[in-house]
């Protein structure tokens, strides 16, 4: 048995046999606790994974996308939204860049002194004039003779139009509260224009007059910016 | 050699093996963040629908007094004015100033069109009421009409700063040729402001 080392003998071997018996090894003394310490800080950097990035980063595509998206919107809104083009309205074009409220102050200071125009909206299409949501009154076939005389106080060639006229003095008074609590002028009101490119001058002069006499004295007509040549049209 | 001989023992190992494993993280841990990307590709498929099917469109404005009812009048100046008056007509423009009419060619005083039509034979499509047809009529002369209102500013150091033009015209002249009119009053060639402040006239 002397002769037998330690841990030696082949797993099944006969016992008593020829062969060497199977010793099992003594078990081992464990290492010290700073010595299993440092084995283990050693596996667990060698064994650890960088985090695998494996989604895209697009927080900063979505803050950009978001600004823009203001910057958008808001330039639509004040543009083009509030403008229904049509077959029956097209606003004439106009080599204007910017308002011209905008483009008579110094580059830099538009946003502080040229307030984006507000006011009750006016369109004349070809068949109606509408003001706000509500049709006043139609535009005849020969409207460079105005609009037709039971709209009139007089005869055709007066100049005020009378359901313009009561559809103004409600927003007037209205504009004139809202005005003297935002510490604006009362006296006058704002009114945006909007008109068709074939508008003959009479029909258009009678809005405008209109508009005067009922304390608009401050109006805006719309175009299209950028060029003077209109849009092509079928003849 | 103190290192050789202190062997970890295989309970020390199968340890060591265990707890130096990379932890997984959970499903609901991984990332750390909403998944939103499924999110964006729709939005960006919509966005690209909506930004193809809106005709964008800048619109400006312009401002102008309403017309004064006959009689009234502003304060009389004291100083002289240009009081710039411009008569659109079918074939060209009358203008006048300083109570005078220009002549032909925007020359001195006299009868006639101070300016005419596009020389060049230019026309464009006038809307023929609500009808949806169109006539075609020969373009004006915006480029001589400019030349004429910066010349006729610039003839007195008095007028440089006026700012104000009275548009009137025939009762069925198109808005389009109105505006025409007011862009080539506005601004000379060379970026000089003319005459911005529009006031309309009776229709003749």
């Amino acid at each position: 048995m002397a002769n037998i080392p330690p841990g030696g003998g082949p797993p099944g071997g006969e016992p008593g046999g020829g062969g060497v018996p199977f010793v099992p090894a003594p078990p081992q003394k464990p290492a010290s606790m700073a010595r299993y310490k440092r084995e283990l800080r050693k596996e667990t950097k060698r064994r650890h994974i960088e985090p695998e990035i494996n989604f895209l980063n697009i927080t900063a595509m979505l803050d950009m996308m978001t600004i823009i998206l203001v910057f958008l919107l808001k330039t639509m809104t004040t543009s083009t939204a509030a403008v229904p083009q049509g077959e029956d309205l097209k606003i004439p074009s106009s080599v204007i860049a910017k308002s011209q409220c905008a483009e008579q102050l110094v580059p830099g200071h538009e946003s502080d002194d040229c307030p984006e125009p507000e006011g009750i909206a006016i369109f004349i299409s070809k068949t109606n004039v509408v003001v706000g949501d509500h049709a006043v009154c139609p535009v005849p076939p020969d409207a460079d003779k105005g609009v037709e005389a039971r709209y009139k106080r007089g005869s055709r060639n007066d100049y005020g139009i009378v359901p313009l006229e009561s559809a103004l003095q409600s927003f007037r008074d209205t504009d004139k509260k809202v005005r003297a609590a935002q510490h604006k002028d009362p006296g006058f009101s704002e009114a945006i224009v909007v008109a068709d490119l074939g508008v003959p001058y009479r029909l258009l002069f009678e809005v405008l007059y209109t508009l005067g006499q009922n304390e608009f004295s401050k109006q805006h007509i719309m175009v299209l910016q950028g060029s003077a040549t209109p849009p092509k049209t079928t003849p | 050699m103190a290192d050789e001989i202190e062997q970890l023992s295989a309970a020390q190992r199968s340890k060591v093996r265990r707890l130096s494993a990379p932890k997984e993280l959970a499903p609901d841990e991984e990332g750390g963040e909403l998944n939103i990307v499924p999110f964006l590709d729709i939005i960006m498929n919509v966005l690209m629908f909506v930004l193809a099917t809106v005709a964008v469109t800048f619109t400006a404005i312009i401002d102008t007094q309403p017309p004064r009812p006959a009689g009234a009048s502003a304060a009389k100046p004291t100083t002289p004015t240009l009081s710039l008056n411009v008569i659109i007509l079918k074939d060209g423009y009358i203008l006048s100033a300083v109570g005078q009419r220009i002549g032909a060619g925007c020359q001195g005083t006299g009868s006639g069109l101070a300016v005419g039509l596009d020389p060049s034979g230019k026309t464009r499509l006038v809307p023929v009421g609500a009808t949806g047809t169109f006539k075609e009529v020969r373009e004006y002369d915006y480029k001589a009409l400019t030349e004429c209102a910066a010349r006729l500013k610039g003839a007195s150091p008095d007028f440089a700063t006026e700012k104000q033009v009275v548009i009137t015209t025939g009762a069925d002249m198109d808005f389009q040729a109105i505006i025409n009119t007011m862009d080539a009053l506005r601004k000379s060639d060379k970026g000089d402001e003319l005459f911005p402040d529009v006031m309309f006239g009776v229709p003749k």
